[in-house]
């Protein structure tokens, strides 16, 4: 479903990210990309966002060459496929809670019966409908999490990708939130996590357990 | 934004009424004004004049009028004084109106009444002449009008009672006012008076227009200065959001951009919020600025334009919103606000999402 074939990115000042990396990901499969920071974990996903495109290679989603289609294309790409859920969350501090799921939305132009029913499932899904009015900024921690969580799920994208999703959570909520990665497996979703938090390499409902260093894949 | 667009809006607002209050004072004066002179100071001129300025083919009439001012000391202040005679034509409309004024009596502005009022002078007035006698003169009524920039404080009376006052003999008048049936010819006629009369000064609207624009343009001055300091306020600010969004902003179109939205989402969302942010703004604007200029007569921003003429604190401004100035106001203002809140964002939401969040 998803293949880096020979994908390398260097950055800036000549930082390799990714030096050709190849790997696949098959649909339905959750896979922890471990490593310390700066081991290009992040880049992995970014290239199969489209958020970035590769110095040299190219990236596969569903046989389609992501790498190679224009901006344009690969907004509505990510729109239709992809839910991300960043490190900092990245939400909109000015924006309530039930704004922020909703803004994957807003360039689809959905009714408002549709959006609504949308916004009560997922806040439904992640424990959240007391807080849907909340500006963000006011939120804990895991209540962020779950806001970007559900943010990424409003469009029910078939590929979830999360990028050190706990590193701002203590033990309590990183438990929680593998709770949520369970029920997400078990809806078929593709999960690919970038972690090295140890708490995700020994789940049993891990399909596989990557090792990234210095922009290589080394098991 | 809203109170930038309120000062210049209060700016043109009363910049046009008082333009469209000289036009107004410009078109009531006579085509041409003879004034007699000696040694090159104004003296008085012999009303049997009007006879032989009436004797030039093309003029369609002459009157002599007599007017002045009074220094009314108990106020420290300033009054004009016009003088009507009962069977002429004035070019002056105010004047054509105040008719049928009562022997000893007088017409006054509000602002004269009021004046003359802080002096408990409620019924009359003693002017006191030259020779250090008084004339008595009962205020028969207050004038309703008083939008009159030249001077409010205005008194009406029969040129008999003007004359006493200036001291005039009975034949002295303070000048001739020609009308002109062709107003080609005014030129040409002036020419003629200009020989008939060689001491005296020949005046046309023209020369007067020229004389209220330079006043007008010399008050107005210090209106430009202000137009020009919010004028560079405005693009300062313009430019500087222009010049780059901050960290902030950028981070949530990076977080739009990745969330799926196409650089055409992202631009159509900012200019409707730039296009709500600034109509906003200019409809506050105006309506600041129509309250402050035509509720509260313009206050501290009129006494620039003014004489510090203490009589003159009570001039009201004149109604005057044109579709020009409220479509000028909305072009400096809304397009500019918007343009600079679209292309920062069209810069960014072009770079990609991932550069722009890190």
């Amino acid at each position: 479903m998803i293949k880096l074939i020979n994908t390398s990115k260097i950055y800036d000042k000549n930082v390799v990210a990714l030096d050709a990396v190849n790997i696949e990901f098959k649909e339905g499969e959750l896979i922890v990309l471990k490593g310390v920071s700066g081991s290009g974990k992040s880049t992995i996903l970014s290239l199969i966002a489209g958020l970035i495109k590769p110095t040299t290679g190219e990236v596969l989603v569903n046989e389609k060459k992501i790498s190679k289609i224009a901006d344009h294309f690969v907004s509505s790409f990510r729109q239709e496929n992809i839910g991300f859920v960043f490190q900092k969350y990245n939400l909109i501090n000015t924006l309530s809670v039930a704004e922020n799921i909703l803004l994957p939305l807003v360039p689809l132009n959905l009714t408002k019966v549709e959006l609504k029913s949308r916004l009560e499932n997922v806040l439904k899904l992640f424990d959240i409908e007391d807080k849907k009015d909340t500006l963000v900024k006011n939120l804990s921690g895991g209540e962020q999490q779950r806001t970007a969580i559900a943010r990424a799920n409003i469009n029910s994208p078939k590929i979830i990708l999360a990028d050190e999703p706990t590193a701002n959570l203590d033990e309590k909520l990183s438990l929680e939130f593998i709770d949520i990665l369970k029920e997400l497996k078990s809806q078929k979703r593709t999960i690919i996590l970038a972690t090295h938090d140890p708490l995700f390499f020994e789940l049993d409902f891990v399909d596989k357990v990557i090792q990234v260093k210095n922009g290589q894949i080394i098991s | 934004m809203t109170l930038l667009v309120a000062l210049l809006a209060s700016t043109l607002f009363i910049s046009n009424a008082m333009k469209s209050e000289y036009n107004t004072i410009i078109n009531s004066y006579p085509d041409i004004v003879i004034t007699n002179q000696k040694a090159l100071r104004d003296t008085t001129i012999n009303e049997d004049e009007v006879y032989k300025v009436l004797s030039i083919k093309g003029v369609s009439s002459a009157v002599a009028r007599v007017w002045g001012h009074y220094y009314f000391l108990n106020g420290d202040e300033k009054f004009l004084i016009l003088g009507r005679d009962e069977f002429e034509t004035y070019s002056n409309p105010l004047l054509n109106a105040s008719s049928n004024i009562a022997k000893d009596s007088m017409l006054v502005s509000k602002e004269v009444k009021k004046s003359l009022q802080k002096s408990y002078y409620t019924e009359y007035f003693n002017f006191i002449k030259a020779d250090g006698s008084i004339k008595r003169l009962t205020i028969q009524k207050t004038l309703e009008r008083s939008n009159f920039l030249e001077n409010s404080a205005l008194i009406i009376m029969n040129n008999d009672s003007a004359k006493e006052i200036f001291e005039y003999d009975d034949h002295e008048v303070t000048d001739l006012s020609v009308s002109v049936a062709n107003k080609i010819e005014v030129a040409f006629i002036a020419a003629k008076l200009k020989i008939l009369f060689p001491s005296a000064r020949v005046s046309v609207k023209d020369d007067l227009r020229v004389m209220y624009e330079n006043i007008y343009n010399l008050r107005s001055g210090f209106f430009l200065t202000i137009f020009i300091i919010t004028f560079f306020t405005f693009f300062i600010i313009i430019y500087d959001k222009v010049s780059g969004l901050n960290s902030e902003q950028r981070r949530e179109i990076g977080i739009l951009k990745a969330l799926g939205w196409r650089v055409g989402d992202v631009l159509n969302t900012r200019f409707y919020e730039g296009a709500m942010i600034s109509l906003v703004s200019y409809i506050l604007g105006i309506v600041l600025a129509f309250i402050y200029v035509y509720y509260f007569n313009a206050p501290y921003l009129k006494g620039i334009f003014l004489n510090n003429y203490d009589l003159l604190k009570d001039f009201r401004i004149v109604f005057n919103i044109d579709f020009e100035t409220l479509a000028l106001l909305f072009f400096l203002s809304v397009p500019i606000y918007i343009a600079a809140t679209v292309i920062p964002s069209w810069r960014v939401a072009t770079l990609e999402a991932d550069e722009v969040m890190r």
